[in-house]
């Protein structure tokens, strides 16, 4: 009696902190862009924005604690949904939202003091910057595929705020060129979702009847077997052309590299870093729900063919690239393809690779654009070839900036090199060995290409003449941290992120 | 069945509107055509509430007229106010007007065709609205390829939007309303930030059509040693 007290009790205090923790992860940032619209001033605002960035990484990693002790948690009737998937993307959006805002506070700094930005500009993008974190951290979290459809659709409105800043002409062309592409892509991606939807309450006998919670994630998953498989292909298609598209697979990709070159530097690191991932995770939910009901060959072949043809079309991009953060756009285009491609290889170790290849292009990625940010306000250019010798005039910055590059084409010590060993171990052992084999051909064009950038821009004489010396601290602060994640990772996998990403796979292999 | 000449009617004034966005060159015009379109739509949507006997239907009836055929519409005059005139008129499209009324006519006879290959039953809602939303998906697509000025990507998209609606609406008899409230706020939000978009475009470049062009801000000549 008394037991059976304490467990209810028990389990009741587990709801109630599961509860809290959720909703303060998406309350924060809204709350901390309420505090930024009132108090205008620079100082207050940053520390808000660090601070709101922070608390948030703080709940994350207590959530963590739960998934790894429930595997899942469904909260307020099935609103929220959270297994180890949703919880990877979930780290990802809030280590990557706290390390942009640290290093924001140093780089928007700099455009402040050098006049770029006036107090308005810097309000509106620290209010944006809150939005857009919320937005993201609604993705993973919200069971309901149309109201999914709807947190993806606002990631891109509010980040196009966010690209269009600066009032240049640039970005304005590639603010609007990213709405227009992003929003047609993802009426495609609603098509898919409703095509779904009409196959979960499609009865051939009956009338349909629409209820509420069919369009939920978990609710599909069940009746996946008892779907129409003509209508799960055509809305598969949809659904990765759709979603694709905001991901940047290849040939959808070409508003991204506008978009990432045109933006503040600490929003490239988060649409590249996370929000990519965020429209994968989309692909990913239906990928399970469609390989649950016709098998996955289908949906595999889709996904293997879309990422080989996104890391070919960007090797190629990559090694005739003059501009530094379109080199870095492309690397990005090629990343989300290798982890597609993983995915669609299927098996264990594959998938494995697959999301540890999300997480370290996660964390390589946002380094690289940070260090090119820094490097491009030093030099006031973001061509390459006028770059030369970045570690003698910033020592620090340029040694983080050459072990990123080393780190994202593979090399061993780091983090890129375990990941990618995986995926293509795992391929050429399965009977994918023409897709690996083309997949190795397209890693040696872009490792040519990348690495003669970065020896052309970290070595040699500086020409003109530019004051050597670091640009701040907390940018340093902030690509010190992502250096050591690096590191720590390229060596050793710490047990309970091997735990999460173990659950992560399992998920994938009980289909 | 009985029903059945209503719907017909119904979808055919909605194709109707469809076709008079296409042929019309000036900005102001669309915005008319599309607040036709859009209040046909709403009317449509009342007719599936009544005849599926849904009480959100009915709401969303009221949304889609006092949002897309009220508000939207006063927004796009109100921003493209102060615009220069030559970015309001179509006068060079890639497709020209004949021919893209030419391709509409052909792209409503491929959406019936490719309706009847999917399985429906005795929908009848499905059966007479479906075709109708995916050709206004696809002439939605060729306004956005087929003309040059940036104005027109905006109403091509609405035309997308349009569709989408009665898309979802006719082949699942209405997804659940906070969805479709979610939809319509991202719509106005999109529309807003467009809009903002554009007005910058007015005082930004000297000529529409710059927009198009691709970037050349940045000099990659090599420097000699």
């Amino acid at each position: 009696m008394i037991r059976r007290l304490i467990d209810m009790i028990n389990s009741s205090i587990t709801l109630l902190l599961e509860s809290f923790l959720v909703i303060s992860i998406v309350l924060t940032p809204i709350l901390g862009g309420i505090l930024v619209t009132i108090f205008k001033k620079k100082k207050l605002v940053e520390i808000i924005s660090v601070l709101s960035t922070t608390f948030v990484l703080f709940l994350t990693f207590l959530l963590l604690l739960f998934i790894i002790d429930f595997k899942k948690i469904t909260l307020f009737n099935e609103f929220f949904y959270l297994d180890s998937l949703s919880m990877i993307i979930l780290l990802l959006i809030s280590f990557v939202g706290f390390v942009s805002s640290i290093y924001s506070v140093n780089y928007m700094g700099k455009q402040y003091q050098d006049g770029i930005v006036d107090d308005k500009h810097l309000v509106r993008y620290y209010q944006g910057f809150n939005i857009f974190l919320f937005t993201m951290l609604l993705v993973p979290m919200i069971n309901n595929a149309g109201l999914m459809w709807v947190a993806i659709e606002a990631t891109t409105l509010i980040s196009v705020l966010l690209i269009m800043i600066y009032v240049k002409e640039d970005a304005i062309r590639s603010a609007w060129k990213y709405l227009i592409i992003a929003t047609v892509g993802l009426s495609f991606a609603l098509i898919g979702t409703i095509f779904f939807y009409y196959a979960n309450i499609h009865d051939p006998l009956l009338q349909v009847q629409p209820e509420e919670d069919k369009i939920n994630w978990t609710n599909m998953l069940e009746n996946s077997k008892s779907m129409d498989p003509m209508i799960v292909k055509i809305a598969f298609i949809f659904i990765i052309i759709g979603y694709g598209t905001k991901a940047g697979i290849a040939p959808m990709h070409t508003w991204l590299p506008d978009a990432h070159s045109e933006s503040p530097t600490p929003i490239s690191a988060m649409l590249s870093g996370v929000l990519l991932n965020c429209a994968l995770y989309g692909i990913l939910r239906f990928h399970l729900i469609s390989s649950g009901s016709i098998g996955p060959e289908f949906s595999d072949n889709l996904l293997i063919i879309f990422g080989l043809l996104s890391v070919g079309i960007a090797s190629f991009s990559i090694l005739f690239q003059k501009d530094m953060k379109r080199m870095l756009a492309y690397s990005s285009v090629e990343n989300i393809g290798i982890v597609t491609l993983a995915f669609g290889f299927g098996g264990f170790i594959a998938i494995y690779g697959a999301i540890l290849h999300m997480i370290n292009h996660a964390i390589v990625k946002p380094l690289m654009f940070f260090a090119s940010g820094k490097i491009s306000q030093k030099y006031e250019t973001k061509a390459m070839s006028k770059i030369k010798g970045i570690i003698t005039i910033m020592p620090i910055t340029g040694i983080m900036f050459l072990i990123g590059g080393l780190a994202i084409v593979g090399l061993p010590p780091f983090n890129i090199f375990l990941s990618k060993f995986m995926i293509l171990s795992s391929g050429f052992s399965s009977d994918h060995i023409l897709a690996s084999s083309v997949l190795i051909i397209f890693l040696a064009v872009i490792f040519i290409g990348f690495i003669r950038n970065l020896v052309m821009m970290s070595f040699g004489k500086p020409k003109t003449q530019i004051k050597s010396g670091e640009l701040g601290y907390l940018s340093i602060v902030s690509m010190g941290m992502l250096v050591a994640f690096i590191i720590i990772l390229g060596i050793y996998i710490p047990g309970p992120l091997d735990i999460l990403i173990h659950d992560a796979v399992n998920i994938f292999q009980q289909i | 069945m009985m029903y059945n000449n209503i719907l017909i009617f119904l979808s055919g004034t909605l194709l109707i509107a469809t076709i008079v966005l296409i042929i019309k060159r000036e900005f102001s015009e669309w915005v008319q055509a599309y607040k036709y379109q859009t209040i046909v739509l709403s009317i449509i949507t009342g007719v599936i509430g009544y005849i599926t006997n849904n009480w959100e239907i009915y709401l969303a009836a009221i949304i889609t007229f006092s949002l897309k055929a009220v508000i939207v519409p006063k927004i796009l005059i109100k921003v493209t106010e102060k615009i220069n005139y030559d970015f309001k008129i179509e006068t060079k499209p890639y497709i020209s007007t004949r021919m893209s009324l030419v391709v509409s006519t052909i792209l409503v006879a491929l959406s019936y065709f490719l309706t009847q290959q999917i399985h429906l039953g005795e929908d009848v809602i499905a059966t007479s609205f479906l075709p109708v939303s995916i050709s206004l998906l696809l002439i939605g697509l060729l306004v956005m390829i087929g003309r040059k000025i940036a104005l027109n990507q905006i109403v091509g998209l609405l035309i997308l939007e349009n569709g989408l609606f009665l898309f979802a609406l006719s082949l699942t008899h209405g997804i659940s309303l906070i969805i479709e409230i979610g939809i319509f706020i991202d719509i106005l939000v999109g529309i807003v930030i467009s809009s903002i978009l554009i007005h910058r475009i007015g005082y930004t470049f000297d000529n529409i059509d710059d927009i198009h062009q691709k970037p050349a801000s940045i000099e990659y000549t090599e420097e000699d040693d």
